[in-house]
């Protein structure tokens, strides 16, 4: 199993919204940091296995800086984390950025061109996030 | 005490985003609820219903819930039972895996047309158990 604990690289936990399309973006993006952006420098962190206790990650998101993708105003990922005793050091809410880049997602199975783009766009930003993280580390 | 909603079946997906399984889970359940049984079935976010009061909580005694996994972890079976009560029924997409060895699955994101077979089968047990716990409801209310 990958040791999340040795602090070089950064936990990224994702929204799993399924009722959203917002919640889609959030997937989306983070799959482009973790597969394509920064993929030896992030581990992504399933929030429903570790909320469940069935995987072995409680104690691994309490010895990471984690950047949260989170879809809605509900903030789920951000509340979950937090319950979970996770260091939470940078976040990305999906509907702002909607916002502030004047793009919607299509739906929750088809996010379309406009959530495709968001996407891009958030996955970027946490990009960037994780950067400034790893940097600050090497700085510590 | 809250009354079940007739003529409704709740969905709650794994959504994992580890193995394509999550994903397939996902986009099965998306399908179903959007294209194949719209007016007959719901769904909550796994993490809302994690994260949330008794709103969320009370979901499986308002809709009876299918729970829709990926892999033999089965969170969301696990999830639904701790956190709100017991599955009328449960699904797992490595069930279907196992009857068709001849199917892969690799993708997480995107999947390949010949992984969307496995979605396609996963759609069809869904679509099934909704419509098996409808004929109940009904056969019951009769």
């Amino acid at each position: 199993m990958t040791d999340l604990s040795n602090h070089k690289k950064i936990a990224i936990v994702a929204c799993a919204g399924m009722d959203k399309g917002l919640g889609s973006v959030a997937r989306t993006s983070v799959f482009k940091v973790v597969e394509e952006l920064r993929s030896d420098r992030v581990e992504l962190i399933s929030l429903v296995p570790l909320l469940s206790d069935v995987a072995p990650h409680t104690a691994l998101v309490t010895s990471m800086p984690i950047v949260i993708v989170d879809g809605c105003i509900e903030r789920c990922a951000t509340k979950l984390i937090i319950k979970k005793g996770g260091r939470i050091k940078g976040r990305v809410l999906v509907s702002n950025s909607a916002r502030k880049y004047g793009v919607t997602p299509k739906s929750a199975s088809d996010i379309g061109q406009d959530g495709e783009k968001l996407s891009n766009a958030i996955a970027d930003e946490a990009a960037s996030l994780v950067d400034k993280l790893i940097g600050e580390k090497k700085d510590e | 005490m809250m009354a079940i909603v007739k003529n409704k079946v709740g969905i709650v997906s794994c959504s994992g985003e580890e193995l394509p399984e999550g994903t397939v889970s996902r986009i099965a359940t998306r399908l179903v609820l959007e294209k194949l049984r719209p007016d007959e079935t719901v769904t909550i976010c796994l993490p809302l219903f994690l994260a949330g009061g008794e709103d969320e909580r009370s979901f499986t005694r308002v809709y009876p819930t299918i729970t829709v996994d990926g892999c033999e972890k089965q969170c969301a079976k696990v999830g639904t039972s701790k956190y709100s009560g017991k599955p009328a029924a449960t699904l797992l997409v490595t069930d279907i895996l196992k009857k068709h060895p001849e199917l892969e699955l690799a993708s997480r994101d995107e999947l390949t047309p010949e992984e969307t077979i496995v979605v396609d089968l996963m759609v069809e047990e869904i679509v099934k158990k909704v419509d098996e716990i409808l004929y109940q409801q009904k056969r019951m209310g009769n």
